[in-house]
């Protein structure tokens, strides 16, 4: 039982990463119409970001500080890259140019800092195990699950409540109109694709404060969280969410049975959704086809 | 206005189309002339008789893939895995069940070009991003199989203890050496180019060209174009798992790499370069794809970031690929010249 | 004897009624036009005659038979092919390429991998003779996204053709053209209709057009059958005027 529970907690810390990760490339594949390969990589660099800036600034600066950085880079790539391509109605371009930048990325944070894997120390009031018998609920760990659920509820608000977030939200249902209405939406193109590289540089600190860096770091993480949202339905920021959760903890739970499986498992749960529900949990018909 | 017998019309047509015709039939010749003589000239130009194959092997999983993407319009982020099936497929009859390679590659083909014909269908009920995403994802689960399936796949380190067997011919033994293998690479890149060609060439292709161009219009007129794609898929997998099962045998090794997203990237990249709307186009694309790779991995650790230059320049600035840019500049010179090739 | 036969047909979309009571008859050979102000509902009515989405009142019969729950893609193979507001061709291929994958799609040859000589034979005599029927022979060659708007408006019709249809169903085919291709587009429709013997029903908003080629017309507006008639018989009618006055822009 506790075993159960050990990997069932490890799951959803793990669908935490995968949804973390699947809101950023849900909304750059939303407004920017672009499925962001180099997603990874952007969460790679955020952490090496913040391994290099934390002598100076300390776990918490990195973990403000670095998302920035890498969303600077975003910033560079959107608007002298990905912009160019928008005008291409076939998604291969931006595909292939994220997933070019994607083996840049990589190969540059190894020349930079080195293959080998680092560890990224995390504050000593983290690092506690808050009960003998669930030793696996360590204060980092719900830390994990905090900044998660912080980031998505300030997301969320941000799209609800703000002017930016507004037009990000009417932006992903009619580009064109929106436009017409006198929008700048090559701006709001630029601060979406930064807002989805500051989820992916959070999830890069979090993840290397349990796991370490290491250059190919976000690797394991861009196929489930294309999963993800598939799952929860392609065009629902909440879908993506949910999606990374149940496929995360759906994962942790095989884990005890069949270890082996604990990957394939959310690719049968896709293609289950696939078949049965071929729009995912909350997904729009007809959407990005 | 009175419609005249329709037969002179028809001869008329044929005189129109056959120059072309005859064009394309003395350029593929030629083409094939300059493959079959790859190992006397490439030694001479510094290169060496692997080399042609492999560019002969992805070059040929390119233009499967390509009959999918550029002729079909379905952007398949997951041609690795049905590649890669056909590769474990190959090692696995070599290693348990057969020393006859010819067999192997049967069922290496067979074995991916099933799985791409069960899995196409699903992949097919959506279009655009989504149609990628899902065959990224079902890509990658052939990739994590092959891992975990440690007893069966040799798990991370990749499937070893088979080798390309000799041929026995009456009268005749073959040591599958790097000549013969390289020819018979070319075969197989050479029954697969026909077929190719002649699919695009027959209704089927046509359909298929229709469907990239307008699903729409063809919808109504009556065609349920997710089947389409379904075949198209299915035939590109089976192009792809043939030249997977033949990378297993030209390094007498296969590893869960051949099923990675990676390799699929390679296989789109190699497409665009070349011009993916052009029936040679992957060839052009693989040529230069794994002869870049292969010089600049041998004199530099940074060969990532030039293979992702790669990727980036030729997304930016030539969208059309090689030979794309070829026909538009020929194009501006004489307007006759037709954008597309649709052969 | 009527083609094409409306028996009080409406269709509403929630709480609005796009059509009501609609009843016409379209005689086999004859060439309708279907006018009225925007909105008035011909797109809708277009789009039940093609089997988009079935009407919630009323019955429609085709060739003697009920049509009023069959798909578009059966009604495609029955005869009644449409053509859209916003022209659908494939737009990378030549005008023969284009005709090409219609005919064999006509031909129900989309599965084939290959063809024997007499097979493509009858497919290239079948595009030949469709391009002389919409005269486009000279430009078999040209990529049909570099036509002139018309002219890739005549690649439609001819795409439609390939079927043979009984009834043409030509939403506004001549939006957007210039004087010369609307002259070259209205011949084309009389000559479908009177030397190809089809049934031809189309949505135009150039009276000078309608009153110049329509057999006969039915004036629609706010969804309901406001008038129907021939030309003079439209001209005179009260109702109609009003209609057009009260909504000229």
């Amino acid at each position: 039982m506790v075993l159960l529970l050990f990997n069932a907690f490890n799951g959803l810390i793990q669908g935490a990463f995968y949804a973390l990760m699947a809101l950023g490339l849900a909304l750059i594949l939303g407004l920017n119409a672009t499925i962001n390969f180099a997603h990874g990589a952007f969460m790679a660099l955020a952490a090496y970001f913040a391994f290099t800036i934390f002598p100076y600034t300390g776990f918490w600066g990195a973990l403000i500080i670095a998302p920035l950085l890498a969303a600077g880079v975003g910033f560079v790539v959107e608007t002298t890259m990905v912009r160019r391509l928008y005008t291409r109605k076939d998604p291969i371009y931006t595909l292939l140019l994220t997933f070019g930048l994607a083996l840049i990325l990589q190969d540059m944070i190894r020349t930079i800092w080195g293959a080998q894997g680092q560890p990224l120390a995390i504050p000593a009031m983290l690092n506690h195990p808050l009960s003998n018998t669930y030793f696996f609920v360590t204060g980092y760990r719900l830390f994990v699950v905090g900044v998660a659920l912080v980031s998505t509820g300030a997301l969320f608000a941000v799209l609800r409540f703000s002017r930016i977030g507004i037009r990000i939200r009417a932006g992903n249902s009619d580009l064109e109109t929106i436009a017409a209405l006198g929008v700048n939406i090559y701006l709001l193109r630029t601060i979406n694709f930064m807002i989805g590289i500051l989820f992916a540089g959070v999830a890069g600190i979090l993840a290397a404060g349990q796991l370490g860096l290491n250059p190919n770091m976000g690797d394991s993480l861009i196929m489930p969280a294309f999963v993800a949202i598939v799952v929860g339905g392609v065009g629902s920021l909440l879908g993506s969410l949910l999606g990374g959760l149940i496929i995360g903890l759906a994962s942790g739970i095989v884990t005890t049975f069949a270890p082996a499986a604990s990957e394939v498992v959310i690719y049968v749960i896709m293609g289950v959704m696939l078949v049965v529900r071929p729009r995912g949990l909350l997904g729009q018909e007809g959407l990005f086809e | 206005m009175s419609t005249p017998s329709s037969l002179s019309r028809t001869d008329a047509a044929a005189t129109t189309t056959n120059p072309k015709f005859n064009r394309r039939v003395i350029g593929n010749l030629l083409l094939g002339l300059v493959l079959i003589a790859v190992p006397f000239w490439l030694p001479l130009v510094g290169g060496y008789t692997d080399l042609a194959s492999r560019v002969l092997i992805y070059a040929l999983a390119a233009m499967g893939l390509n009959l999918l993407l550029g002729f079909t319009g379905g952007l398949s982020f997951g041609h690795a895995a049905y590649f890669g099936l056909g590769a474990y497929g190959v090692g696995l009859m070599l290693k348990y069940e057969t020393h006859n390679i010819f067999i192997a590659l049967l069922a290496g083909t067979v074995l991916g070009g099933a799985a791409a014909a069960l899995l196409g269908p699903i992949a097919a009920r959506r279009r655009g991003i989504y149609f990628s995403m899902i065959t990224i994802a079902i890509g990658q689960m052939f990739y994590f199989i092959a891992v975990r399936w440690n007893s069966f796949t040799g798990g991370y380190d990749g499937l070893t203890g088979f080798s390309r067997h000799p041929v026995h011919l009456p009268g005749l033994t073959l040591p599958m050496g790097s000549l013969d293998f390289y020819y018979m690479v070319l075969i197989c890149f050479g029954l697969g180019a026909w077929g190719l060609w002649t699919i695009l060439n027959s209704p089927l292709g046509h359909t298929f060209v229709a469907i990239r161009e307008n699903h729409k219009r063809l919808t109504f007129l009556g065609i349920r174009t997710q089947r389409y794609i379904a075949i198209s898929f299915a035939i590109s997998g089976t192009i792809a798992a043939l030249a997977g099962g033949l990378d297993a045998m030209y390094g007498n090794f296969t590893s869960p790499n051949v099923l990675e997203y990676t390799l699929s990237g390679n296989f789109l990249i190699i497409a665009v370069l070349g011009g993916m709307r052009n029936f040679w186009g992957p060839l052009v694309g693989a040529v230069i794809f794994i002869l870049v790779r292969d010089y600049v991995s041998s004199i530099t650790h940074n060969w990532m970031t030039v293979i992702g230059l790669i990727f980036v320049v030729s997304v930016l600035f030539f969208p059309l690929g090689i030979l794309g840019s070829i026909k538009d500049w020929r194009a501006l010179i004489s307007p006759r010249i037709r954008e597309q090739d649709a052969p | 004897m009527s083609l094409l036969e409306l028996q009080s047909v409406g269709r509403r979309f929630g709480a609005l009624q796009a059509l009501s009571n609609i009843s016409l008859n379209v005689d086999q050979g004859e060439l309708r036009a279907i006018i009225g102000p925007n909105g008035a509902g011909k797109t809708t009515l277009f789009n039940l005659i093609s089997g988009f989405f079935p009407p919630t009142e009323g019955a429609i019969i085709f060739d003697g038979s009920p049509i009023t729950a069959v798909n578009p893609a059966a009604l495609v193979r029955r005869g009644i092919i449409r053509t859209f507001q916003i022209t659908e061709i494939f737009l990378s291929l030549t005008v023969a390429e284009n005709l090409r994958a219609a005919v064999e799609t006509a031909m129900g040859l989309n599965l084939r991998p290959w063809v024997s000589r007499a097979t493509r034979a009858r497919i290239e005599a079948r595009v030949a003779e469709l391009m002389d029927i919409v005269q486009l022979t000279a430009k078999a060659d040209r990529i049909a996204g570099e036509l002139s708007h018309g002219d890739q408006r005549v690649v439609e019709i001819g795409i439609a053709l390939s079927r043979a249809p009984k009834l043409l169903l030509l939403d506004e085919p001549t939006a957007g053209m210039g004087d010369e291709e609307t002259h070259l587009m209205t011949a084309l429709i009389r000559r479908l209709n009177k030397d190809q013997g089809i049934t031809i029903l189309f949505v135009e908003h150039d009276m000078a057009i309608v009153f110049g080629i329509a057999d006969r017309i039915t004036v629609l507006d706010n969804g309901s059958m406001l008038a129907e008639g021939n030309a003079a018989e439209i001209a005179a009618n009260p109702r109609v005027q009003s209609a057009y006055l009260g909504n000229a822009a």
